[in-house]
């Protein structure tokens, strides 16, 4: 059954009552945590915690110095090259790639026996003695777990594949990543249950009801069909066969809240605590805001919350953060692609100056940074910046003073179909400018109005797939809306949230019953290209740390014409 | 019962061989060695500084070079594989120019030249040590050249490919090198390139 919270606009009240009991939990957790010991001589638990953390996904001992280790017997290592957490991932269920298998080093599978299969005991009585295995690795204790880490011998004496490190870590160091992988996705995460997985969607202040419906409608949809299993999932994992138990016993209905925001920005963190405190969920899905991501973004950093796909052309951009995992970079990764195909192009040198001209707006301001980041990472010089008021009228005089102070200069524009109209002047311009950079995402439907003259010289950035290269998985989408009962609205958010759902359920399924969020996001990570149910764009790619699945941006050109068309100027990805 | 028995009997087995996988004997191999012929493509790749480099010159020059498949966020076998590397450079020392150690993303969507460098970085990589990307299909084409072809990054194989000047063959080790392994195939490669000079004087 799907359980869709609408809010009942009491959320001041709710609020006020969260941040109360907060404060009082704040004073209580606050002493009782700080005092909380730890095995560890001299360590509370949180600061044992905290610096087995940093061994394992930093491999920085508590002394600041990098771990050291030996792999294939006689190659010496550091941990700043690579760390537990590289094969073993964050959440430390292991993982596999290619031939290479490597097993959980976390608390809830290193203290028990590996047995066969999991199973319950009633289950386990049911299985014939002469296909009962032996447990093939007894239960690790701090000793042994000790001794895997600095001699590669596990309780049955095996000798690890020599690609597990043999560390040279011993003493206190020792005992606190002992204690930390000990504590390691020990517990399940907050929002699971018996029976429930708990989701919840973020809807922002001043989305139009147009695109707030069409992402609903599609998330909805995904949840219903979901539970329509439930009947048979339950009895599945009731009573199905002991040798399955394991793939049907996790079975959880989904439900999902929808957490809406009201006013400003910055007053969406309290909200969104008092959202959370109120029914913690396992993970954001989806989700749609017209101010930014930003917000949402920092609540899941904090409170380790997994958000998926939220849809925005604001995310936050980040390559060490951990929690949101977005479609794309939206208009940043246009900013970047066009100072990488500005870098590549024929006949203009390093040292041909640029222009940038944006408008302090969120769009101008997200295209100007990811074209400025770009030409930085890149050691080229910087470009020269105008940012334009917003009563600033762009009109002919205008280029032909910006041409005239910055002769031969290339032209990057993030600006809208409106303003770029007076550009024709420039084709007439001497020097004319070797190349102008802008938006078709920002000219909308507009971009068609780009005068004629200057289409042999503009480039627009596309952060999409072109339609008629995606028939058969626009087809997939426009199938599942229309057996789903959904007019299609808006194309590209129920494009992308038939994705999510698509992508979900097998997602959570591969879990089993290891309901840890880190783990949620490792699966991901591990997961292939995906090309077939993803209609607005060429393909998403995923990997350990990657957080925005759309990787490219395609470089345009209008054509002439009555009817012109774009046509691709460069790969989907340009380095 | 006799499909349940199926069932356990071949789920220990794939236990079992998860648990060979891992727990190999200290004493197995831990790789295959085996020569092959490659025809190296003719494609222009990016290297870690963003600069656009001949492939089949840099593989074809006048000393031994190895070539691996790694990608910068990989979990398990790039990072052995970049410790072997890491290995012969500090082996090497100064001398670590005689010989041409080159990566090759296999996530050339995500590995742009940043990634790259920070990647070396990471690993305190000296010069002689290069990685490269390019476009989709120009790595494809790589991989496919090498045998080293998978559909998808996660399904990756821990190869090595070495090559000395003068000879028509490359070496390829498929499995995970240790230190003097990798070190006894230079010495090899370098070997091969002495022979080749030596003919070069005497023609």
């Amino acid at each position: 059954m799907t359980r869709i919270e609408r809010s009942p606009g009491r959320w001041v009240t709710t609020l006020l009552m969260v941040l109360l009991l907060s404060a009082m939990a704040a004073v209580g957790i606050g002493t009782a945590a700080e005092e909380e010991k730890s095995p560890i001589e001299g360590l509370t638990r949180a600061e044992a915690l905290e610096l087995g953390e940093r061994m394992y996904r930093d491999g920085l001992l508590p002394n600041g110095e990098p771990m050291r280790a030996f792999v294939q017997q006689d190659i010496e290592v550091e941990g700043t090259m690579f760390s537990c957490e590289s094969c073993h991932v964050r959440s430390g269920m292991g993982s596999i790639e290619g031939t290479v298998i490597t097993l959980p080093t976390c608390g809830s599978w290193l203290y028990k026996p590996l047995q066969g299969a999991e199973m319950k005991a009633e289950s386990q009585a049911r299985v014939p003695s002469r296909l009962d295995p032996p447990p093939f690795r007894p239960a690790y204790t701090d000793e042994s777990l000790a001794r895997v880490i600095r001699r590669g011998k596990d309780p049955n004496d095996r000798v690890l594949n020599y690609v597990m490190p043999r560390y040279l870590v011993g003493g206190t160091d020792l005992d606190i990543l002992v204690y930390y992988l000990k504590n390691l996705s020990s517990q399940w995460s907050p929002g699971v249950d018996d029976t429930t997985i708990r989701f919840a969607t973020v809807v922002g202040p001043g989305v139009n009801d147009v695109d707030r419906t069409a992402m609903l409608g599609a998330l909805e949809a995904h949840i219903a069909d979901h539970n329509s299993q439930t009947r048979h999932e339950e009895r599945r994992a009731k009573g199905g066969p002991f040798y399955k138990e394991e793939k049907y016993a996790p079975y959880r209905r989904y439900s999902l809240s929808v957490w809406e925001l009201e006013g400003a920005t910055d007053t969406w963190p309290q909200q969104l605590e008092a959202y959370y405190g109120k029914e913690p969920v396992f993970a954001l899905i989806g989700g749609i805001t017209s101010d930014g991501w930003a917000p949402i973004h920092e609540f899941c950093e904090r409170n380790q919350l997994p958000s998926l796909f939220p849809i925005t052309d604001f995310p936050v951009i980040s390559d060490s953060n951990w929690y949101t995992l977005y479609f794309s970079k939206g208009y940043y990764q246009e900013g970047d692609t066009a100072a990488r195909f500005l870098r590549r192009a024929k006949g203009i040198d390093a040292d041909v100056p640029v222009v940038q001209v944006h408008r302090g707006d969120r769009v101008g301001l997200f295209l100007a940074s990811g074209f400025r980041d770009a030409r930085q990472s890149m050691s080229l010089p910087p470009a020269v910046e105008v940012e334009l008021a917003s009563e600033t009228e762009v009109d002919a005089a205008f280029w032909k003073k910006l041409a005239a102070a910055n002769p031969g200069a290339v032209l990057v524009v993030w600006l809208g179909a409106g303003d770029l109209e007076s550009l024709e002047v420039l084709a007439a311009a001497d020097p004319r400018p070797p190349m102008v950079l802008a938006s078709s995402t920002q000219m909308g439907d507009a971009v068609t109005s780009l005068p004629t003259t200057i289409r042999g010289f503009t480039f627009l950035t596309k952060p999409d797939s072109f339609p008629e290269e995606e028939v058969r998985s626009r087809l997939a989408t426009e199938s599942w809306l229309k057996a789903k009962g959904l007019p299609t609205t808006n194309f590209e958010i129920q494009a992308k949230m038939y994705f999510l759902g698509w992508t979900l359920a097998p997602m959570v399924k591969m879990m089993r019953d290891d309901f840890y969020r880190d783990y949620f996001f490792d699966i991901v990570d591990m997961m292939r290209d995906q090309y077939y149910a993803i209609a607005v764009f060429p393909r998403l790619s995923f990997g350990p740390g990657q957080r925005y699945a759309s990787k490219g941006c395609y470089i345009v050109q209008l054509t002439g014409g009555e009817e012109p068309k774009l046509e691709k100027r460069s790969n989907w990805v340009v380095h | 019962m006799r499909s349940e028995t199926r069932a356990v009997t071949s789920g220990i087995c794939a236990l079992l061989m998860m648990v060979a996988a891992i727990a190999a004997p200290a004493d197995g191999p831990r790789f295959t060695r085996r020569e092959v012929t490659v025809e190296v493509p003719d494609v222009t790749l990016i290297d870690q500084y963003g600069r656009e480099v001949n492939f089949r010159q840099e593989m074809l020059g006048d000393r031994p070079v190895f070539v691996d498949f790694i990608f910068a966020t990989c979990t398990t076998i790039c990072p052995v594989l970049s410790a072997g590397y890491i290995s012969i450079q500090r082996k090497l020392g100064a001398e670590r120019k005689k010989v041409l150690l080159v990566s090759i993303t296999i996530d050339p969507e995500h590995d742009g030249p940043e990634e790259l460098r920070k990647y070396l970085e990471r690993y305190g990589a000296k010069s002689g040590w290069d990685f490269f990307t390019g476009t989709r299909e120009d790595i494809d084409l790589v991989m496919r050249a090498f045998d080293a072809f998978i559909p998808d990054k996660m399904s990756h194989r821990p190869l090595t490919l070495i090559h000395a000047p003068g000879r028509d063959h490359w070496v390829e080790i498929d499995g995970f090198a240790g230190s003097k392994d990798l070190m006894k195939e230079l010495e090899l490669a370098l070997g091969d390139e002495d022979k080749e000079g030596e003919r070069h004087d005497q023609d």
